[in-house]
């Protein structure tokens, strides 16, 4: 059953084209991969998703929900789709728990302490039951991350995006997140991941959608883009990435 | 972003600590409060029958005069060896010169307060709607913004307080409200003062909201609205909490200079803390003594006003968020 049609997304920043006829689908429960060369289009695509960016043309739709239509609550919108950013953006002056409270509260009007259990409920899921007090200065990059991931789903969303959840972490911390990522796509979430960590692409992608110049120039499930690339851009980047792990 | 550089907060908590880690510093804050809390007690809310009256001084002038006379004798008998004496007894004579201004200076004082913290605080709620719409709002309300920042942080202050209080008809309108100028509510000048630094004081104080609102990584509202916040939730929840933290240096800032441009209100007939200084140098021609004084009171003042925000500084800091804890 299909959550997500892109159709013939263009979107330019003044002259430069950053998305040019994007088109995918995604069902309930897929985890789907964008990667592609920095530029490439990937973060853009996410915002258009959640509308913090909007399209130029083309069409989105999450369920029966018409994304691009001017008309749409873009507020009600974002509440199905969480989003999980690369510099984490914790909310500074509040601490881990309150950052997954704060939503609750004034977007989904929940009482005080019922939201405070379930925002434990969301840091247990994410090993941080223990930081709920802590604010994010005093939480490592990976334990902000996973904060992130638990303050998008507490607002339950239909659909995750994940904007290079892992590039700005150190790399011993990186497979913390990667396993919370992994949990959630075993879980049954449907999630749409920019990311070049090939290790969670491999186990947990439905499809890899390879990304170049605003164009999607290649998809299929990982074993097939990995192995078998039918473009030699396609394979000329994975290769790239692969030895770029060895460095 | 590394933790250990220092900001700007931190420079001005630094200057902060070294004030008021001398003990003499306290000491003598403790002293100046102490004596203006009894003093306004006294004028202001005891019966006439059992206070001390209000142009009496609590202390007596004469010992310090005698002693300064008789100590300056002793040092014009000793000659060059009696100078370190001589001062001593200047010293002497200035406070036996000084203490019959106390009673007034602290009604001065009362009043300085007043204008001060009612301008700030009263000017903040202004301050954050304009630097709110000067950093997100459209087109229309940033240049509104723009416009009234720009005209009254680009006109004088007294100018300003002259043209509300001599050029516009507010005077008789404020005179008629009832018990302004009895006790400690202000008079009909000073009221007008206070209009007067609300609206000088929200322009200043929105540049330094601003200027804090910019520093507030534009990720954060990013954040706000992909929970599904609207933009101004997210500015009420995410961004004006962080911003005004960052803001509290600069506003402390703003609180000291309104301290001392309170006193542009003696222009306006208001008898705070200068007016007072000045009259009475006008009756006694001991301008050197008055204004060095009034110039004691406004340091008293401001590095009272420098400890407070310092503790509100630390009062309200969270890890990675101003304050130095």
């Amino acid at each position: 059953m299909t959550l997500l049609r892109v159709e013939n997304v263009d979107k330019s920043y003044g002259d430069e084209e950053v998305l040019n006829g994007v088109s995918f689908e995604m069902d309930r429960g897929d985890v789907d991969v964008l990667m592609g060369p920095s530029g490439s289009g990937k973060s853009t695509m996410l915002r258009c998703i959640n509308r913090l960016t909007d399209v130029d043309s083309g069409d989105i739709w999450l369920d029966d929900t018409d994304v691009t239509a001017p008309e749409t609550d873009v507020n009600a919108l974002r509440q199905d789709v969480g989003m999980v950013f690369q510099d984490f953006n914790l909310f500074a002056h509040l601490t881990a728990l309150e950052n997954i409270t704060l939503g609750l509260k004034r977007v989904r009007g929940i009482p005080e302490s019922e939201a405070r259990d379930t925002a434990m409920d969301h840091l247990d899921q994410v090993g941080l039951a223990a930081q709920a007090d802590s604010y994010p200065a005093e939480l490592s990059g990976g334990q902000q991350q996973r904060v992130g991931i638990a303050r998008a789903l507490a607002m339950e969303p239909k659909l995750m995006l994940f904007d290079e959840p892992t590039s700005a972490l150190d790399p011993e911390l990186v497979g913390e997140v990667v396993d919370v990522m992994a949990d959630l796509a075993a879980g049954g979430m449907t999630m749409l991941v920019v990311s070049h960590e090939m290790g969670f692409a491999q186990s947990a992608a439905d499809d890899i959608h390879f990304l170049d110049n605003g164009r999607i120039v290649e998809s299929g499930p990982p074993e097939q883009l990995f192995e078998r690339p039918e473009h030699d851009r396609t394979e000329a980047f994975l290769t790239g990435l692969q030895s770029g792990e060895h460095r | 972003m590394s933790a250990e550089e220092p900001t700007v907060a931190d420079e001005v908590r630094t200057t902060i600590d070294v004030d008021t880690d001398r003990p003499w510093a306290w000491l003598g804050l403790a002293v100046f409060w102490g004596w203006l809390l009894v003093r306004w007690v006294n004028d202001f809310l005891l019966p006439a029958s059992v206070a001390v009256p209000g142009d009496q001084s609590f202390f007596p002038a004469a010992p310090f005069a005698s002693a300064a006379e008789s100590l300056a004798g002793t040092a014009a008998s000793l000659g060059v060896v009696g100078v370190p004496l001589d001062f001593v007894a200047g010293l002497l004579s200035f406070v036996a010169g000084a203490i019959p201004s106390f009673p007034a200076l602290a009604r001065g004082a009362w009043l300085t307060i007043v204008l001060t913290v009612a301008g700030i605080a009263l000017g903040f709620p202004i301050a954050v709607v304009l630097s709110v719409a000067r950093v997100y709002g459209g087109r229309g309300l940033r240049w509104l913004s723009l416009s009234y920042t720009e005209l009254i942080r680009g006109t004088p202050l007294l100018a300003q307080l002259f043209v509300l209080y001599f050029g516009l008809p507010l005077t008789q309108i404020v005179r008629e409200i009832p018990g302004v100028g009895s006790g400690f509510i202000p008079g009909t000048a000073a009221l007008v003062a206070i209009l007067g630094f609300t609206i000088n004081s929200a322009a200043y104080q929105a540049e330094y909201i601003r200027s804090a609102l910019e520093s507030v990584d534009a990720g954060q509202l990013t954040a706000a609205r992909s929970i599904g916040l609207s933009k101004r939730e997210g500015i009420r929840y995410v961004v004006l909490p962080q911003g005004l933290r960052y803001a509290i240096p600069g506003w402390s800032n703003e609180l000291v200079y309104l301290i001392k441009y309170s006193s542009l209100a003696a222009f306006i007939t208001v008898r705070e803390l200068f007016f007072q200084a000045e009259s009475i140098a006008n009756d006694t021609f001991q301008y050197t003594e008055l204004y060095v004084l009034a110039g004691l009171f406004y340091i008293a003042l401001v590095v009272s006003a420098s400890v407070l925000m310092g503790v509100v500084e630390d009062r309200t800091a969270i890890p990675g968020l101003g304050g130095t804890r």
